[in-house]
């Protein structure tokens, strides 16, 4: 395309030999550049949260996947104190800079996720904070000042799975449900050094089973576009069909076919971590990272993020529809005497929704300007 | 021939090789020792001198080697280690002979006579006493010379009684001895004088009796008896699913002993409470034979609540405890009680990398006391060796912290030997285990492994994993002790819990209600 050499410069060149097809160009593909010029200034930012049992080589995959080692000052804590431990949420932030692009990742770990001996709603302290997040999100986006917002919404949601089981265990099950609809879950098979290459195989078709069995909505990649060519369809496909990835991770270089590469050695062994035979390392790191890292953001956006938002909006318009419909004429008598406390409580709340209102309201009206 | 009492070894050896010692044969006597000693012998009325019985009986055919022993006993017997005799004796034929010291074991079951070797000289029929099997009076012959004609096989120390017929009342080793005195090489009573006294060779050695008796011979009896009877052994396997509980056990036994979980391909769901089942196989090796029965624990640790998902488990342990003590304490008892106690439970640690599992910690604990805990930790081929060692110290470290005493147990070893032996299988423990039941080619031989891209697990290699420690610890040296502990130390425990919670047992049946109070 000749305008490929045009959207070097800012201003298209006017000299006297415009061709016709000149004459044509407009000037406006050069808005991906400026976009991304822009972008690059002002950075990215990725949320990523790992959630699996302890001793799933979570840390150890993400310190792999970043090259970085978030983890240093790190305290294990033992069985004995484990027994009751709560699922804590701990925020790690990096900023990481490669070929001039600034990326500012935060892994968001959960510690203590099905490691005690009662399981329940091991999974709701990460659900809270998941709504937390969007919830702070809503309200800064509903704000005065919405020019600095601070997007800490979760982007993805790493889920490690024990290779050792015959597929998924109950807990696994009920995590994924319980989140499946508030973030992008990317199921992962976790120390897949452990398996063989048939194990590896009926394990993933297994899991593929039981996640359509349940219902359960993981991340899907995007269909690719129609005008793709051949190749890059091919190797769509075949990423599809491995999921979930079987990985292996490692920050240890050891020497392997005359080269360094990061790997584990075993007595029996060397285990690659980036090479595609042994492990699904790679096509994990390409896809995260490398081809869908703004998909998971923009499907966190525009779907997951959408849907809490109606939702929370629902709830307060129907309990909005609720109060209006106390206000009825036939008095409805209190169940029970409020005391102060409760009594004040409830203004405040009243008052916080009659805010809600008008600034509902008020969108509305605007959406009603711009209609008109 | 050397026979050592002390350890086991390799009970799966060819019968051929001997100097081996046999199993301990399971009785169901809850003091269970074959030998009904104590400290001096036998309890006995220590009549020294018996002048006139003592005269030998002279056997007209009798080979010279037994004059020539005979002669060497002297009226004057000094009184330590010297026979006496059990009973007043009224009829001077009727006297039975004990020596002090001596073992005597109850050889009513003993291989018949046909069985055993036949001495390379015809025995000759005795010429007094009945020909009875219970005769005292065996063929003699030349098997007393030296009892060397036979595989190397002493000759038997049993006593003979003085009596010359069947007349083995009460006196066990009476009948008893008629059999053993048709064994080669053995023995004994030429005579009716019955010194009872074997061959001429004097194994003196550090004995104060005269010449050599054959006591040791007794394990050789015993190996025979085991291997005609063959013993049981109950393991558990218990873990979370898919750790290769059954694969192991398979691998262990090399039989298929186990049913898998029908690893793929399992329809059924997981079962929302832990379920016991046992499957049992009889396993033969070496003309001994083996009835395993293998407990599996499917649902532990499955479910998202594992509260008390060790109950099951428990109550299973005690109520095979609880079955084996009604058979005990009933009027007419089995000879032989069978036994389905749990005589080891095999723990399988997940290879997290870093520490015990919580629910690992509070199983072992509330289990150790009740039945043989040995943690194993399983799929260890997802493990560098470094990370192993590491795993393994800070499990060790946790259990010691958490006072949870694994087998073999600190506090049962009973020697220094023992407690050497058992403190460098301490120190391994818990084994790094890799089960398989594939085999590949490895260096042209093919071994049990697990072939991954990038190499191939050996599971019997010892650089690879710690299977084939696991194994000798497990079958070749402790297996009867993990039975002895279990009978002697954790069903004791639950005994006298029992005895003691009611003041004296329930009436178990109408019929058993005058041994309540035992």
């Amino acid at each position: 395309m000749s305008s490929n050499i045009r959207y070097k410069s800012r201003i298209p060149v006017k000299t006297g030999e415009e061709t016709a097809e000149e004459k044509q160009y407009v000037g406006f593909a050069t808005l991906p550049n400026q976009v991304h010029r822009k972008s690059v200034k002002k950075g990215f930012d990725f949320t990523l949260m790992v959630a699996g049992e302890s001793g799933m080589g979570k840390s150890t995959l993400v310190n792999s996947l970043f090259l970085t080692d978030l983890y240093k000052e790190r305290k294990l804590l033992n069985a004995e104190e484990r027994i009751n431990q709560t699922v804590e949420i701990i925020k790690h932030t990096v900023d990481i800079e490669e070929k001039g692009v600034k990326l500012k990742l935060t892994i968001v770990d959960t510690p203590g996720f099905g490691d005690a001996v009662n399981n329940n709603e091991c999974w709701k302290p990460i659900t809270d904070y998941i709504d937390q997040q969007f919830e702070q999100y809503f309200r800064d986006e509903s704000g005065l000042n919405r020019k600095n917002i601070q997007d800490n919404r979760v982007h993805c949601c790493l889920y490690f799975i024990p290779p050792f089981g015959h597929g998924l265990r109950p807990v696994d099950v009920e995590f994924m449900k319980a989140l499946h609809e508030k973030v992008n879950i990317i199921p992962l098979i976790a120390k897949a050094d452990c398996l063989t290459p048939n194990e590896i195989k009926k394990l993933k078709d297994r899991i593929r089973e039981e996640i359509d069995k349940f219902g359960i909505k993981v991340y899907q990649f995007p269909e690719c576009d129609s005008d793709e060519d051949e190749e890059f369809k091919q190797l769509d496909k075949e990423l599809k069909e491995c999921t979930p990835f079987a990985v292996i991770g490692s920050n240890t270089v050891v020497e392997a076919r005359g080269q360094r590469v990061r790997g584990r050695l075993y007595p029996w062994g060397i285990v690659e971590v980036e090479n595609q035979s042994h492990c699904d390392f790679v096509k994990l790191r390409n896809m995260l990272i490398r081809s869908h890292m703004h998909d998971l953001k923009d499907v966190t956006c525009d779907v997951h993020y959408e849907n809490y938002r109606a939702q929370c909006i629902q709830e307060m318009t129907s309990k909005l529809a609720q109060d209006n419909r106390m206000e009825s004429p036939i008095p409805i008598l209190p169940l029970s005497t409020p005391d102060v406390e409760t009594e004040k409580l409830i203004k405040l709340k009243d008052e916080e929704l009659k805010r809600m209102q008008e600034m509902l309201n008020k969108m509305q009206q605007q959406m009603h300007d711009k209609e008109q | 021939m050397n026979l050592c009492m002390s350890n086991q070894t390799d009970i799966f050896a060819p019968s051929g090789l001997h100097g081996k010692p046999a199993e301990l044969l399971e009785y169901p006597s809850e003091k269970y020792c074959p030998f009904n000693t104590n400290s001096v012998g036998i309890r006995s009325k220590g009549v020294f001198d018996l002048p006139l019985q003592r005269t030998a009986y002279q056997r007209p055919d009798q080979a010279t080697t037994t004059t020539t022993a005979f002669s060497s006993h002297t009226p004057d017997y000094p009184p330590a280690g010297r026979a006496f005799i059990m009973e007043e004796p009224e009829d001077p034929y009727y006297v039975t002979m004990y020596y002090p010291g001596s073992v005597y074991v109850d050889m009513s079951d003993v291989v018949p006579p046909e069985v055993r070797p036949k001495p390379a000289v015809p025995a000759k029929p005795p010429n007094v006493g009945a020909p009875s099997p219970s005769s005292p009076f065996p063929p003699q012959g030349p098997g007393i010379g030296g009892g060397g004609g036979v595989s190397g096989l002493p000759p038997s120390a049993i006593p003979v009684p003085i009596v010359n017929h069947g007349h083995s009342v009460g006196h066990n080793i009476g009948h008893g001895v008629g059999h053993v005195a048709g064994h080669v090489g053995g023995h004994t009573a030429a005579h009716n004088g019955g010194h009872g006294h074997g061959g001429s060779h004097s194994s003196g050695g550090g004995s104060t009796l005269l010449g050599y008796i054959g006591i040791d011979t007794i394990i050789e009896q015993m190996r025979k008896k085991t291997m005609k009877t063959g013993f049981d052994f109950n393991i558990m396997v218990v873990g979370h699913s898919g750790l290769g509980k059954s694969t192991l056990v398979n691998t262990l036994f090399k039989s298929q002993v186990s049913r898998r979980s029908a690893g793929w391909a399992r329809d059924e769901k997981i079962p929302k409470t832990v379920e016991i089942k046992a499957v049992s196989h009889v396993l033969e090796e070496g003309g001994v034979k083996m009835k395993l029965t293998v407990v599996d624990t499917p649902g532990f640790g499955d479910q998202i609540n594992n509260d008390n998902c060790w109950e099951p488990i428990s109550k299973y342990i005690n109520e095979q405890y609880e079955k084996f003590l009604k058979e005990e304490v009933n009027i007419t008892r089995k000879k032989r009680i069978p036994d389905t106690r749990v005589h080891c439970c095999l723990f399988f640690i997940t290879p997290t990398g870093r520490s015990l599992r919580p629910l690992d910690l509070e199983f072992m604990k509330r289990l150790s006391h009740s039945v043989n805990i040995i943690p194993v930790i399983a799929k260890s081929d997802s493990m560098t060796i470094e990370e192993r060692q590491e795993f393994k110290q800070r499990v060790r470290k946790e259990l010691e912290m958490a006072g949870i005493e694994f087998y073999p147990q600190k506090e049962f070893d009973e020697d220094m030997e023992d407690k050497s032996d058992n403190d460098k299988i301490r120190e391994a423990m818990p084994f790094a285990v890799v089960g398989s039941d594939k085999e590949y080619p490895v260096n042209n031989k093919r071994v049990l492994g697990r072939k991954t891209a990038w190499g191939i697990v050996e599971v019997e290699n010892p650089n690879h994993c710690e299977f084939a420690q696991l194994r000798d610890f497990l079958i070749r040296s402790h297996l009867q002790d993990l039975k002895e502990v279990t009978h002697n130390i954790h069903y004791e425990t639950y005994r006298a819990k029992r005895l003691n919670a009611n003041g004296g047992l329930h009436p178990i049946s109408s019929n058993d209600t005058q041994e309540s109070n035992l």
